[in-house]
């Protein structure tokens, strides 16, 4: 089997191809950096600056918030509870190395069982990848046809939008196992479902405890975005309070929305100290913690008051009430999902898409490049030097961790406030439409980004850096020489992973006005038009899609040498 | 006879064109003989390994196990041949996240039904865990029990998989240079635990890289070249004459680019002996 090596684009071509969709996405993003500049503009911002202060501490609105902050943690609780009995048995199913390719399917006989198995685990990933491109709002507003409003539509749109991303994790992790221990077991006559419970989940274990974590963390903020289907929360308040022109709430609210994110940070880090779940490097939320078999007791322990927490969230939620689910759920669901079908394809509204699509992927390349731009300015400043070598001392010493401090809360505050609710800022700034998307993207993003950036040079070795300081290199110089080429790979990684997400993230920012695709939809369920609303939803589907794929193609150009490390360890025969 | 192979061939599909890693190779191993695979690297010895332990399959010619010719084994029939063949490799390839423990009692998954392998993943039954303890015992790691495997170093991993095959309990066990990533100190006593095994009757199958060793430690020798038999002789029948030529200008392996063992991450503890 010989394939002609396929030609590869040179760097130019690619560099060209690069800045022009860089250019096309500006246009279709609606960039006017005039209206930045603009006094009107300026006007309104100062307006809403000034109507920040003083905060309003006033004993009756504490309450409210107080109130709010724990119906976001509870759905966002029992939201990610839910996600992982969603992703586990799909995330199982659409394992690759289980099921379609690898030693440990190869080398066996094909049987009947065996090809259909492997068309379901295909079937299963699709699956996933559905339900995690359509965006979780979307999801809210369509359980809310069935379970009506309240948090429960906010808790299952959390459980499948995100059991979606859990179980596409789990199948990756579970496929990145290293094989040879497998191929040992195998080699004593286990059978697959005893290698898998032997082999991959142990292995693949502390991954997607730290994982799930950081997908709650992702949760809670997401739960504050869900007060839009009358969900309440923090999000709602917000969006509430700048309605009503009430600016001064909205500082509360935001301080207790950054609270509440530390909280859960802090809560998670802790929780993932105590099971020493690590996410391996090149994972999102990695971070190494002291490696060791996590005590029995400690384990049953996390396990108690995580299962107890769980079923104290659910029953606050109302998701134990009896008026909840009722006989005609299910019905009303089926008969909403079949006004959804057929899908309006007719060529007149087609056409009437090309521009809002346009939009949107503008809205998602602006975006992710103005948070790459905010990631590194402040992501640089951000990181720690390794604690052996922080030799700074005196009074330089102080004002860069003042920096690094202060780059750290900036980039905290960033990232705490969901696109949604800057949108609702960058409207006052510049008006509806794609611009003041852009801005919210980018913005968000950025705060994302720049904690990312800060944590991966944070995790590089700290060994080569030292032989670059002994040659007398500069600090500039060792960032370029010796933390970027070691971090790089990760890097790329994260920014174009990132970039996939804001692809939905954009449709999300639109529903709250910010141009889009987004818009359209929002219109469309409305107005009651359900074919059109599917094929919108097929829309950002394909979009989704289209996206991972190149994403794909980008990541396996930067890390090929990786993949190909890998390749030769996880599936190709070993001979020798 | 426990292996009868008669012209067997392992070809690999590759980008570059196929790869033949073994080409016709016939012997036959007798019940408890002890049999040692020699030959430079990239002659086939790890191929031949793994169509000797049931996870490869041949592309051409038949291998039987048992007088049972092994392309024609079911999946069930296949693991059932797996199980009664213990396997050794390089490096323990233990599952790095779990205790000593619970890779020794992996051993026996072969055995065991998919309940009792989750009733076992959750807490052993008390007659497992006293084989385990047994076969832990002796290869002297009682008191490592609960170490994660990846704590241990190269000797005691290897020893935690000799404990593996104990509570396997094959008939067969097959060595894939159990001594290579050993010190001499180490390389005798794991020797002598698998010579132990051997002498209660089972077959013992090995590759190895070091000649002497394998002279002196078997007395059969199978030599290996370029995915063929070069020779098959009892130990002191072979001649410096023929190693000589067995060695001479081996050509380099197709694809020996592969690490010989996987390079340490920076992140990794190192276990010191």
């Amino acid at each position: 089997m010989s394939r002609p090596p396929r030609a590869e684009l040179g760097p130019a071509w690619i560099a060209g191809i690069a800045i022009a969709a860089v250019i096309a996405s500006a246009v279709a993003a609606d960039v006017r950096l005039s209206s930045l500049l603009d006094p009107a503009s300026h006007d309104a911002v100062r307006g809403f600056v000034r109507g920040l202060f003083p905060p309003d501490v006033s004993r009756s609105f504490v309450r409210v918030v107080a109130l709010a902050a724990m119906r976001t943690i509870a759905i966002a609780v029992t939201g990610t509870a839910l996600s992982i009995v969603v992703a586990l048995p799909l995330g199982i199913l659409a394992t690759a190395t289980l099921f379609r390719r690898g030693p440990l399917v190869e080398s066996e006989p094909r049987t009947p069982g065996g090809v259909v198995l492997a068309w379901l685990s295909v079937l299963a990933r699709g699956v996933l990848g559905f339900l995690r491109a359509v965006p979780d709002l979307a999801w809210a507003l369509f359980f809310v046809v069935g379970v009506g409003l309240g948090p429960v539509p906010g808790v299952l749109a959390l459980a499948v939008s995100y059991g979606g991303v859990l179980g596409r994790v789990c199948a990756d992790l579970f496929e990145d196992v290293d094989v040879r221990p497998l191929e040992a077991l195998r080699a004593t006559g286990a059978t697959r479902a005893q290698i898998f419970l032997f082999g991959i989940w142990p292995q693949a274990v502390p991954s997607m405890v730290a994982y799930t974590l950081y997908s709650f963390e992702c949760c809670v903020r997401a739960a504050a975005v869900l007060g839009l289907v009358g969900a309440g929360g923090i999000g709602y308040e917000i969006a509430l309070s700048m309605r009503l022109f009430e600016y001064g709430q909205i500082v509360t609210l935001t301080g207790a929305l950054l609270l509440l994110v530390w909280l859960t940070e802090a809560g998670s880090a802790a929780l993932r100290r105590l099971l020493r779940a690590n996410a391996p490097p090149g994972m999102l939320a990695h971070r190494r913690l002291r490696q060791g078999t996590p005590g029995r007791g400690a384990r049953n322990l996390a396990l108690g008051i995580a299962a107890a927490v769980v079923v104290a969230c659910a029953v606050a939620t109302g998701f134990f009430d009896g008026d909840v689910f009722d006989a005609s759920t299910g019905s009303r669901m089926a008969h909403f999902a079949g006004a959804l079908v057929p899908p309006e394809l007719a060529p007149a509204y087609l056409q009437t898409l090309a521009w809002p699509v346009a939009q949107t992927v503008g809205i998602s390349v602006i975006g992710t490049l103005l948070g790459v731009v905010i990631g590194v300015l402040l992501g640089i400043p951000a990181t720690a030097p390794h604690p052996e070598d922080d030799r700074s001392w005196g009074t330089a010493g102080l004002v860069r961790a003042a920096l690094r401090r202060l780059c750290r809360l900036a980039l905290s505050l960033l990232r705490a406030i969901p696109e949604v609710l800057w949108v609702l800022v960058f409207i006052l700034a510049v008006g509806l439409g794609p611009f003041a998307g852009t801005l919210a993207l980018g913005v968000h993003t950025g705060g994302v980004m720049g904690k990312l950036y800060a944590d991966t040079f944070e995790e590089v070795s700290p060994l080569p850096l030292r032989g670059l300081r002994a040659t007398g290199a500069t600090g500039l110089q060792i960032l370029l020489w010796g933390t970027w080429p070691e971090a790089r790979r990760m890097l790329v990684s994260y920014t174009v992973l990132r970039w996939e997400m804001n692809l939905r993230a954009s449709t999300v920012v639109g529903l709250a006005g910010g141009g889009g695709i987004g818009i359209e939809l929002y219109n469309q369920m409305q107005l009651g038009f359900y074919p059109r609303v599917a094929t919108l939803l097929l829309v950002v589907y394909v979009l989704v899609t289209a996206t991972g794929w190149i994403g794909d193609r980008i990541r396996r150009r930067f890390t090929a040498k990786a993949l190909d490390a890998g390749r030769a360890i996880a599936g190709e025969p070993m001979i020798g | 006879m426990i292996y009868r192979l008669e012209a067997v061939a392992k070809v690999y599909p590759s980008r570059g064109g196929d790869v033949t890693a073994l080409g016709a190779v016939s012997f036959e191993v007798a019940s408890g003989e002890r049999v040692a695979v020699i030959g430079p690297s990239g002659a086939g010895k790890t191929t031949l390994f793994r169509l000797l332990n049931g996870t490869l399959r041949p592309s051409r010619g038949t291998l039987r196990f048992h007088d049972r010719d092994v392309a024609a084994l079911s999946p069930r029939q296949a693991r059932a041949m797996r199980r009664r063949i213990g396997t050794i490799h390089q490096q323990g390839l233990l599952v790095p996240s779990l205790s000593v423990l619970e890779n020794t009692l992996c051993g026996a998954l072969g055995s065991w039904s998919l309940l009792r392998a989750v009733r076992t993943a959750i807490s052993p039954g008390r007659a497992d865990l006293e084989r385990a303890m047994a076969a832990l015992a002796q290869v002297g790691l009682s008191d490592k029990r609960d170490a994660r495997a990846d704590e241990l170093s190269g000797g005691q991993q290897q020893r935690v998989a000799i404990a593996r095959l104990v509570m396997q309990d094959p008939e067969v066990i097959l060595a894939d240079e159990p001594f290579a990533a050993l010190d001499p100190a180490l390389t005798a006593s794991i020797a002598a635990l698998l010579g132990g095994l051997a002498d209660a009757g089972r077959t013992l199958v090995c590759t190895l890289h070091d000649v002497a060793l394998a002279l002196r430690l078997f007395p059969r020798i199978i030599a290996l070249r370029g995915g063929r038999v070069a020779f098959d002789l009892p130990s002191d029948a072979v001649s410096k004459g023929a190693l000589d030529e067995l060695y001479r200008g081996a050509p380099a392996a197709p694809l020996d680019l592969l690490p010989a063992s996987p390079s340490p991450s920076p992140h990794e503890p190192t276990a010191a002996c």
